[in-house]
């Protein structure tokens, strides 16, 4: 049936028109012809054997034409079986009258019983060819299944269901604009449809018109179906369904028909929807199980026996034999500082991670930014490299809304790279200053300077300018993760420099909303 | 600290650490006893006089939660905990449960000293009753409610004098927000951290040499305050 549809679109509607009419006549020919070659067959008998009944013999015509082409056609055998009987076989011969009373009982109980046989079969033909219709849409319903399941892009995805459609409505269909990856449109071939139809999907997208509704292209001729795939979820996509050149009454009987099968389309693409996203977020939260557990694992696997090494170290440090010695004091010293060193590089490396992998979950309090700036300091013992380290806060800085650790541990970067990237015997300045509902941080030193080439890449993860390598070892981790962590809480994180060799001051914004 | 020996008891699942933390106490004089699990540790605690409990919260049979609430219901023994970096909600709950300080994993031997020295301090006087306590160049009298500075007494609001005794009584020690809320401004502003802030800061700026840089009242970022500890540098 698909195929003589669609074979039907290359014809002319003149064409067409005529055989709209034709067609419901051919299987009233055919039952007629039946009826007639069973008409010979029974001449053939006659000249041999008497036959006395003969009209029950057209019960085969009408039981095939009843089967095969439905009702009318049936009864067009039952009537031609009637007249043939009567005109060819019943006496007096050749002739439409029937004398014999007998013969006439036998015509009206054949035209009974194959009025009832007729329709009887009729209608198990009618169940047939449902059941048929059925098993065509499941076998189309679970190829469309399989595809889907293999699908693995949108575009995969609206390729089945077209088709799919395509095969259930029995008529070409158009997938326009059902959300793809990213949110964009998917590909659509608007610009191959009649411009009537572009008007309708342009109306659609507007919002303007919520339903599906025809609309006819007068080019070609054709009907189209136009309409949200699924009526209470517009977003998933829009489509265009090719009626072909169907008018009037056909449209409205099959209008129920074309909802339906769409509803159960639409049902079915939001069950994808829901499926993909479903399993979009069993996947991001698997990973995330996963990440956990590692960063759990490699923190206390790395950060054990490095407790044990600053520990003893420490010890050994206090004991008399040593502490006395100079010699092995400067060793234990070592120690320390180098296992201070591994500490703070793993913390980078666990903050990397974490910041890859979104699982930053600032803890936001109000926090005094001068205790900020003295835990950055921390611990005093341990300053760098002899660089002088000049603290000046105004008395009143309001407090900031802020995750301690995180803002802490980016001041705490910003101070090393300060240090890092500048003589010995210069200064390191930090101030601060409250601006409109923030405070600024700024912390500026003497050093190596930025250049604008430079600035722009600065805070790409793992970027080291040549310069810079070239002075002093890094894992280009440490800006990312200062910007990073400063953006987590809602502050910004910049950077200033008169140019080569002129020093850096780096700016941090902090929020310091004004309590209501 | 006291002519008799004391007894800490170190709870670790790391042998390593146990073998660093038990040197560091020896070389104080102090007699240790060693638990690799928290059950063990429990039932050490039960049935020898420790004065002093260090415990790892990473222990693989016990919840440090746990243990610490544990001990408290039968015992004001001073507990210090050794925790890692992050997890600053969760060494708050433990200083709520009743411990009385914590030092972070990787550390130092001198700071876990000071720490447990001020907790024993503390235990000690709570027994004596101290009404006297000199933290750098401050002298605070609880008896009087009198703060002096290098000698000059200081002018306190009730509040401000307030904080400073809770502080007091747990110099060297931590003492949570909440905790401080809850003795300052009472049970229902646990949670009114910001009023705390501002006290501290009108504090440090009549008790410190330069209020941007404390020296004796320090913040725990995430946790809570502490005072240094007397006779501390």
């Amino acid at each position: 049936m698909v195929h003589d549809d669609l074979a039907l679109r290359g014809m002319r509607p003149l064409e067409l028109r005529r055989l709209d009419l034709l067609r419901p006549a051919v299987p009233i020919l055919q039952a007629l012809a039946l009826a007639g070659i069973i008409t010979i067959c029974l001449a053939g008998i006659t000249s041999l054997t008497q036959l006395s009944h003969v009209s029950t013999a057209y019960l085969v015509a009408v039981l095939i034409a009843a089967t095969r082409w439905g009702a009318v056609p049936a009864v067009a055998a039952a009537l031609g079986g009637m007249v043939a009987s009567a005109f060819f076989f019943y006496p007096p011969l050749y002739d439409l009258r029937v004398s014999d009373p007998q013969h006439l009982m036998d015509l009206a109980l054949f035209v009974s019983v194959a009025m009832v046989t007729g329709h009887l079969a009729d209608s198990a033909r009618a169940h047939m060819r449902a059941a048929q219709r059925r098993e065509e849409e499941v076998r189309s319903l679970y190829a469309f299944s399989r595809r889907l399941a293999v699908a693995s892009t949108v575009e995969e995805i609206l390729a089945s269901a077209r088709d799919h459609l395509s095969a259930v409505l029995g008529h070409p269909v158009l997938l326009l604009q059902a959300r793809s990856a990213d949110g964009g449109p998917s590909a659509g071939a608007v610009d191959t449809l009649p411009h009537a139809v572009r008007a309708s999907i342009a109306r659609i997208e507007a919002g303007v018109l919520q339903e599906r509704a025809f609309c006819v292209d007068d080019a070609t001729r054709s009907t189209w179906l136009v309409g949200p795939v699924s009526l209470p979820n517009p977003g998933l996509g829009i489509v265009a369904v090719n009626l072909g050149p169907f008018l009037g009454d056909d449209l409205r009987r099959l209008r129920p028909k074309l909802d339906a099968a769409l509803a159960d389309a639409g049902a079915t693409l939001e069950r994808l929807d829901v499926a993909r996203a479903l399993g979009e977020a069993r996947a991001r939260s698997i990973r995330e199980t996963f990440r956990e557990a590692l960063i759990g694992s490699v923190s206390h696997e790395l950060r054990t026996p490095l407790a044990a090494i600053l520990g003893a170290a420490s010890v050994l440090a206090r004991a008399p034999a040593v502490a006395e010695d100079d010699r092995l004091a400067q060793l234990a010293e070592i120690v320390r500082g180098e296992a201070d060193r591994l500490d703070s590089d793993i913390q980078k490396l666990l903050d990397a991670s974490r910041i890859s992998s979104d699982g930053l979950r600032p803890q936001s309090v109000w926090t005094d930014p001068a205790d900020l700036v003295d835990a950055a300091l921390e611990p005093r013992g341990r300053r760098p490299e002899d660089r002088r380290i000049e603290v000046n806060l105004p008395e009143e800085l309001p407090l900031v809304y802020v995750d301690p650790m995180l803002v802490t541990q980016a001041l705490r970067q910003i101070v090393d790279n300060a240090a890092k990237y500048s003589p010995a015997g210069s200064t390191i300045r930090i101030g601060a200053r409250e601006a409109g509902e923030h405070v600024v941080v700024d912390v500026r030193d003497e050093g190596m300077g930025v250049t604008d080439e430079e600035k722009e890449r600065l805070f790409e993860r793992f970027y080291r300018s040549p310069r810079h390598s070239a002075a002093q070892p890094g894992s280009g981790l440490g800006l990312w993760i200062a910007q990073a962590f400063v953006r987590a809480i809602g502050g910004q994180l910049t950077i200033d420099s008169g140019g080569r060799d002129r020093g850096t001051t780096v700016t941090v914004r902090l929020p310091a909303p004004r309590l209501g | 600290m006291s002519r008799k020996a004391l007894l800490a008891l170190v709870v670790d699942d790391e042998p390593q650490i146990r073998r660093f933390l038990r040197a560091g106490f020896e070389l104080e004089e102090m007699g240790v006893v060693e638990a690799a699990t928290g059950a063990e540790a429990i039932r050490i605690a039960t049935l020898k006089p420790v004065d002093l409990v260090i415990v790892d919260l990473g222990l693989p049979d016990m919840d440090g939660a746990e243990i610490v609430e544990r001990l408290r219901s039968w015992s004001s023994v001073p507990i210090i905990v050794l925790s890692v970096r992050s997890g600053e909600t969760e060494k708050v709950r433990l200083l709520e449960l009743g411990a009385d300080d914590y030092v972070v994993k990787p550390f130092g031997m001198a700071e876990l000293l000071a720490r447990a020295r001020a907790a024993l301090r503390r235990q000690l006087g709570a027994v004596a009753g101290e009404p006297v306590i000199r933290v750098g160049p401050l002298t605070i009298d609880l008896a009087r409610r009198a703060v002096t500075r290098h000698g000059l007494e200081l002018q306190l609001t009730v509040k401000e004098f307030k904080l400073l005794q809770v502080l007091a009584r747990h110099a060297g020690n931590v003492v949570t927000h909440e905790h401080l809320l809850r003795e300052v401004w009472g049970p229902s502003h646990a949670h009114d951290s910001h009023y705390l802030r501002i006290l501290v800061r009108k504090i440090r700026k009549k008790i410190e040499e330069d209020p941007a840089a404390p020296r004796l009242l320090r913040t725990e970022l995430g946790v809570g305050y502490r005072l240094l500890g007397e006779q501390a540098s």
